[in-house]
Protein backbone atom coordinates (compact mmCIF):
# COMPACT_ATOMS: atom_id res chain seq x y z
CA UNK A 1 0.00 0.00 0.00
CA UNK A 2 2.81 2.39 1.00
CA UNK A 3 4.71 1.53 -2.16
CA UNK A 4 1.61 2.15 -4.24
CA UNK A 5 1.32 5.62 -2.79
CA UNK A 6 5.01 6.30 -3.45
CA UNK A 7 4.66 5.11 -7.03
CA UNK A 8 1.60 7.28 -7.47
CA UNK A 9 3.47 10.31 -6.15
CA UNK A 10 6.35 9.64 -8.55
CA UNK A 11 3.92 9.33 -11.46
CA UNK A 12 2.15 12.56 -10.51
CA UNK A 13 5.51 14.39 -10.29
CA UNK A 14 6.66 12.92 -13.61
CA UNK A 15 3.50 13.85 -15.47
CA UNK A 16 3.23 17.29 -13.89
CA UNK A 17 6.87 18.18 -14.56
CA UNK A 18 6.58 16.75 -18.06
CA UNK A 19 3.62 18.89 -19.06
CA UNK A 20 5.10 21.89 -17.27
CA UNK A 21 8.35 21.63 -19.24
CA UNK A 22 6.51 21.16 -22.54
CA UNK A 23 4.28 24.17 -21.84
CA UNK A 24 7.30 26.27 -20.79
CA UNK A 25 9.17 25.41 -23.98
CA UNK A 26 6.55 26.31 -26.58
CA UNK A 27 6.55 30.13 -26.45
CA UNK A 28 10.36 30.17 -26.21
CA UNK A 29 10.75 27.89 -29.23
CA UNK A 30 8.33 30.12 -31.17
CA UNK A 31 10.17 33.35 -30.25
CA UNK A 32 13.92 32.67 -29.89
CA UNK A 33 14.99 36.29 -30.34
CA UNK A 34 12.65 37.54 -27.62
CA UNK A 35 13.73 34.74 -25.32
CA UNK A 36 17.42 35.58 -25.88
CA UNK A 37 16.69 39.19 -24.95
CA UNK A 38 14.84 37.99 -21.88
CA UNK A 39 17.89 36.00 -20.75
CA UNK A 40 20.05 39.06 -21.45
CA UNK A 41 17.99 41.19 -19.06
CA UNK A 42 19.23 39.01 -16.19
CA UNK A 43 22.78 40.26 -16.90
CA UNK A 44 24.16 36.94 -15.70
CA UNK A 45 25.93 35.61 -18.81
CA UNK A 46 29.12 36.95 -20.45
CA UNK A 47 30.13 37.15 -24.14
CA UNK A 48 26.58 37.26 -25.53
CA UNK A 49 25.98 33.64 -24.56
CA UNK A 50 22.29 34.36 -24.03
CA UNK A 51 21.63 33.56 -27.69
CA UNK A 52 23.19 30.10 -27.44
CA UNK A 53 21.17 29.41 -24.31
CA UNK A 54 17.99 30.64 -26.00
CA UNK A 55 18.64 28.24 -28.89
CA UNK A 56 19.21 25.17 -26.70
CA UNK A 57 17.27 25.60 -23.45
CA UNK A 58 13.70 25.49 -24.86
CA UNK A 59 14.46 22.30 -26.76
CA UNK A 60 16.00 20.79 -23.63
CA UNK A 61 12.75 21.60 -21.81
CA UNK A 62 10.66 20.05 -24.57
CA UNK A 63 12.80 16.90 -24.74
CA UNK A 64 12.81 16.55 -20.94
CA UNK A 65 9.04 16.96 -20.88
CA UNK A 66 8.55 14.26 -23.49
CA UNK A 67 11.03 11.95 -21.73
CA UNK A 68 9.31 12.33 -18.35
CA UNK A 69 5.85 11.65 -19.74
CA UNK A 70 6.84 8.88 -22.14
CA UNK A 71 9.12 7.07 -19.69
CA UNK A 72 12.31 7.54 -21.69
CA UNK A 73 15.64 8.40 -20.02
CA UNK A 74 13.69 9.43 -16.91
CA UNK A 75 16.81 9.48 -14.70
CA UNK A 76 18.64 11.78 -17.12
CA UNK A 77 15.65 14.09 -17.52
CA UNK A 78 15.17 14.30 -13.74
CA UNK A 79 18.85 15.08 -13.18
CA UNK A 80 18.90 17.80 -15.85
CA UNK A 81 15.71 19.17 -14.29
CA UNK A 82 17.42 19.37 -10.88
CA UNK A 83 20.43 21.19 -12.34
CA UNK A 84 18.16 23.50 -14.33
CA UNK A 85 16.07 24.42 -11.29
CA UNK A 86 19.20 25.14 -9.24
CA UNK A 87 20.49 27.43 -12.01
CA UNK A 88 17.09 29.17 -12.33
CA UNK A 89 16.91 29.75 -8.56
CA UNK A 90 20.45 31.17 -8.60
CA UNK A 91 19.77 33.42 -11.62
CA UNK A 92 16.51 34.77 -10.19
CA UNK A 93 18.04 35.31 -6.74
CA UNK A 94 21.03 37.25 -8.07
CA UNK A 95 18.76 39.43 -10.22
CA UNK A 96 16.50 40.19 -7.26
CA UNK A 97 19.43 40.87 -4.94
CA UNK A 98 20.83 43.33 -7.48
CA UNK A 99 17.44 45.05 -7.70
CA UNK A 100 16.91 44.15 -11.35
CA UNK A 101 13.20 44.71 -11.91
CA UNK A 102 12.36 42.46 -14.87
CA UNK A 103 9.84 39.88 -15.96
CA UNK A 104 10.59 36.22 -15.42
CA UNK A 105 10.48 34.79 -18.94
CA UNK A 106 9.80 31.43 -17.32
CA UNK A 107 6.74 30.47 -19.35
CA UNK A 108 6.08 33.43 -21.65
CA UNK A 109 8.47 35.87 -23.29
CA UNK A 110 5.97 38.71 -23.86
CA UNK A 111 5.72 41.99 -21.94
CA UNK A 112 2.78 40.74 -19.88
CA UNK A 113 4.88 37.90 -18.45
CA UNK A 114 5.06 37.67 -14.64
CA UNK A 115 7.56 39.82 -12.71
CA UNK A 116 10.42 38.20 -10.81
CA UNK A 117 9.54 37.69 -7.16
CA UNK A 118 9.84 35.44 -4.16
CA UNK A 119 6.93 33.38 -5.48
CA UNK A 120 8.99 32.56 -8.60
CA UNK A 121 11.79 31.18 -6.40
CA UNK A 122 9.36 29.20 -4.22
CA UNK A 123 7.75 27.71 -7.33
CA UNK A 124 11.15 26.59 -8.64
CA UNK A 125 11.98 25.06 -5.25
CA UNK A 126 8.76 23.01 -5.50
CA UNK A 127 9.78 21.86 -9.00
CA UNK A 128 13.24 21.03 -7.60
CA UNK A 129 11.73 18.83 -4.88
CA UNK A 130 9.49 17.11 -7.44
CA UNK A 131 12.53 16.40 -9.61
CA UNK A 132 14.31 14.86 -6.60
CA UNK A 133 11.27 12.65 -5.94
CA UNK A 134 11.42 11.39 -9.53
CA UNK A 135 15.18 10.78 -9.46
CA UNK A 136 15.03 9.07 -6.06
CA UNK A 137 12.20 6.66 -6.96
CA UNK A 138 12.59 3.03 -5.88
CA UNK A 139 10.55 1.37 -8.60
CA UNK A 140 10.43 2.03 -12.31
CA UNK A 141 6.84 2.01 -13.48
CA UNK A 142 5.84 2.77 -17.05
CA UNK A 143 9.43 3.31 -18.17
CA UNK A 144 10.59 1.96 -21.49
CA UNK A 145 14.14 3.19 -22.11
CA UNK A 146 16.25 1.95 -20.45
CA UNK A 147 14.08 -1.14 -19.82
CA UNK A 148 12.33 -1.36 -16.43
CA UNK A 149 13.97 -3.59 -13.79
CA UNK B 1 21.53 6.46 -2.37
CA UNK B 2 20.60 8.99 -5.06
CA UNK B 3 21.36 7.88 -8.60
CA UNK B 4 23.69 10.04 -10.67
CA UNK B 5 22.90 8.90 -14.21
CA UNK B 6 25.58 10.89 -16.03
CA UNK B 7 25.25 8.93 -19.28
CA UNK B 8 21.51 9.60 -19.46
CA UNK B 9 22.04 13.24 -18.55
CA UNK B 10 24.59 13.56 -21.34
CA UNK B 11 22.16 11.94 -23.77
CA UNK B 12 19.46 14.51 -22.92
CA UNK B 13 21.93 17.41 -23.19
CA UNK B 14 23.48 16.25 -26.48
CA UNK B 15 20.04 15.64 -28.00
CA UNK B 16 18.92 19.13 -26.93
CA UNK B 17 22.10 20.68 -28.36
CA UNK B 18 21.69 18.87 -31.66
CA UNK B 19 17.98 19.65 -32.10
CA UNK B 20 18.38 23.26 -30.93
CA UNK B 21 21.32 24.05 -33.20
CA UNK B 22 19.81 22.23 -36.18
CA UNK B 23 16.44 23.94 -35.94
CA UNK B 24 18.15 27.31 -35.53
CA UNK B 25 20.01 26.70 -38.80
CA UNK B 26 16.93 25.78 -40.81
CA UNK B 27 14.38 28.25 -39.40
CA UNK B 28 13.93 31.61 -41.20
CA UNK B 29 14.01 33.62 -37.96
CA UNK B 30 17.33 32.12 -36.84
CA UNK B 31 19.45 34.07 -34.39
CA UNK B 32 23.26 34.35 -34.25
CA UNK B 33 24.97 32.05 -31.74
CA UNK B 34 26.24 35.01 -29.74
CA UNK B 35 24.25 38.14 -28.94
CA UNK B 36 25.52 41.55 -29.96
CA UNK B 37 25.68 44.62 -27.76
CA UNK B 38 22.99 47.24 -28.24
CA UNK B 39 24.12 49.75 -30.88
CA UNK B 40 24.97 53.25 -29.75
CA UNK B 41 23.12 56.32 -31.05
CA UNK B 42 25.59 58.43 -33.02
CA UNK B 43 23.14 61.12 -34.03
CA UNK B 44 20.24 61.75 -31.64
CA UNK B 45 18.06 63.27 -34.39
CA UNK B 46 18.56 60.44 -36.85
CA UNK B 47 17.75 57.49 -34.62
CA UNK B 48 14.47 55.88 -35.54
CA UNK B 49 13.84 52.20 -35.04
CA UNK B 50 15.23 49.79 -32.48
CA UNK B 51 16.28 51.16 -29.08
CA UNK B 52 19.77 52.66 -29.09
CA UNK B 53 22.26 53.15 -26.27
CA UNK B 54 23.30 56.67 -25.28
CA UNK B 55 26.14 58.11 -23.22
CA UNK B 56 25.93 60.42 -20.22
CA UNK B 57 26.59 63.49 -22.39
CA UNK B 58 23.85 62.49 -24.82
CA UNK B 59 21.46 61.83 -21.95
CA UNK B 60 22.18 65.30 -20.54
CA UNK B 61 21.58 66.86 -23.95
CA UNK B 62 18.19 65.13 -24.20
CA UNK B 63 17.38 66.11 -20.62
CA UNK B 64 18.09 69.77 -21.48
CA UNK B 65 15.77 69.38 -24.50
CA UNK B 66 12.95 68.30 -22.10
CA UNK B 67 12.76 64.77 -23.44
CA UNK B 68 10.75 62.34 -21.27
CA UNK B 69 12.90 60.16 -19.00
CA UNK B 70 11.47 56.90 -17.66
CA UNK B 71 13.00 55.18 -14.63
CA UNK B 72 12.80 51.38 -15.08
CA UNK B 73 13.86 50.53 -11.53
CA UNK B 74 11.40 49.32 -8.90
CA UNK B 75 9.32 51.72 -6.79
CA UNK B 76 11.65 51.55 -3.79
CA UNK B 77 14.70 52.67 -5.76
CA UNK B 78 12.67 55.31 -7.60
CA UNK B 79 11.41 56.78 -4.34
CA UNK B 80 14.96 56.87 -2.92
CA UNK B 81 16.00 59.19 -5.74
CA UNK B 82 15.70 59.56 -9.49
CA UNK B 83 16.60 61.84 -12.38
CA UNK B 84 14.64 65.09 -12.09
CA UNK B 85 11.17 64.86 -13.66
CA UNK B 86 11.70 61.21 -14.60
CA UNK B 87 8.58 59.05 -14.75
CA UNK B 88 8.14 55.91 -12.73
CA UNK B 89 7.74 52.92 -15.04
CA UNK B 90 5.10 51.25 -12.80
CA UNK B 91 2.74 49.04 -14.75
CA UNK B 92 3.76 48.69 -18.36
CA UNK B 93 0.29 49.12 -19.88
CA UNK B 94 -0.35 52.22 -17.79
CA UNK B 95 2.99 53.74 -18.80
CA UNK B 96 2.36 52.96 -22.44
CA UNK B 97 -1.05 54.62 -22.48
CA UNK B 98 0.22 57.72 -20.66
CA UNK B 99 3.18 58.04 -23.04
CA UNK B 100 0.95 57.46 -26.01
CA UNK B 101 -1.62 60.04 -24.90
CA UNK B 102 0.88 62.80 -24.06
CA UNK B 103 3.15 62.56 -27.07
CA UNK B 104 3.50 60.86 -30.42
CA UNK B 105 5.17 57.46 -30.68
CA UNK B 106 7.83 59.10 -32.86
CA UNK B 107 8.91 61.42 -30.03
CA UNK B 108 12.05 60.48 -28.11
CA UNK B 109 11.95 58.68 -24.76
CA UNK B 110 14.99 57.98 -22.56
CA UNK B 111 14.89 54.91 -20.35
CA UNK B 112 17.36 54.14 -17.60
CA UNK B 113 17.84 51.89 -14.59
CA UNK B 114 20.67 51.60 -12.03
CA UNK B 115 23.68 51.20 -14.31
CA UNK B 116 24.98 49.07 -17.16
CA UNK B 117 24.58 45.93 -15.04
CA UNK B 118 20.78 46.06 -14.82
CA UNK B 119 18.58 44.80 -17.63
CA UNK B 120 15.28 46.47 -16.80
CA UNK B 121 15.87 49.57 -18.98
CA UNK B 122 16.61 47.35 -21.97
CA UNK B 123 13.52 45.25 -21.30
CA UNK B 124 11.26 48.29 -21.02
CA UNK B 125 12.74 49.80 -24.20
CA UNK B 126 12.18 46.54 -26.12
CA UNK B 127 8.59 46.32 -24.84
CA UNK B 128 7.85 49.92 -25.90
CA UNK B 129 9.49 49.27 -29.28
CA UNK B 130 7.18 46.28 -29.76
CA UNK B 131 4.25 48.63 -29.09
CA UNK B 132 5.31 50.97 -31.89
CA UNK B 133 7.52 53.57 -30.19
CA UNK B 134 10.32 54.39 -32.59
CA UNK B 135 12.72 56.75 -30.87
CA UNK B 136 13.87 54.98 -27.75
CA UNK B 137 17.17 55.63 -26.02
CA UNK B 138 18.66 53.48 -23.28
CA UNK B 139 20.93 55.46 -20.98
CA UNK B 140 23.19 52.60 -19.94
CA UNK B 141 25.11 54.49 -17.27
CA UNK B 142 21.77 54.99 -15.55
CA UNK B 143 21.06 56.48 -12.17
CA UNK B 144 24.57 55.88 -10.76
CA UNK B 145 26.41 57.66 -13.56
CA UNK B 146 23.89 60.54 -13.60
CA UNK B 147 24.03 60.99 -9.85
CA UNK B 148 27.86 60.78 -9.80
CA UNK B 149 27.98 63.53 -12.44
CA UNK B 150 25.98 65.81 -10.15
CA UNK B 151 23.18 66.35 -12.67
CA UNK B 152 19.67 67.30 -11.48
CA UNK B 153 17.93 64.70 -9.33
CA UNK B 154 14.98 64.66 -6.97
Amino acid sequence: MKNDLKNLLVMVCRIFLGFMFIYASLDKIAHPEEFAKQIGYYKALPFGLENLLAIILPWAELIMGICLIAGLLVDGAALVSIIMMLVFILAISQAMLRGIDITCGCFKVSADSEKLGLDTIIRDIVFLVMSFIVLNRQERKFEFLPKSD
Amino acid sequence: MLRVPLNQMLAVIILSLAVGLFTNIIRPDRIPLLAEEMAGAEDLDQVSGEPAAITLAQAKQLFDDDVVFVDARDDENFNDGHIKNAWKSGFFMELMFILDSLQSKENPVVIYCSDDECGSSRELADDLYNEGFTKLFVFKGGWLEWNDAGYPVE
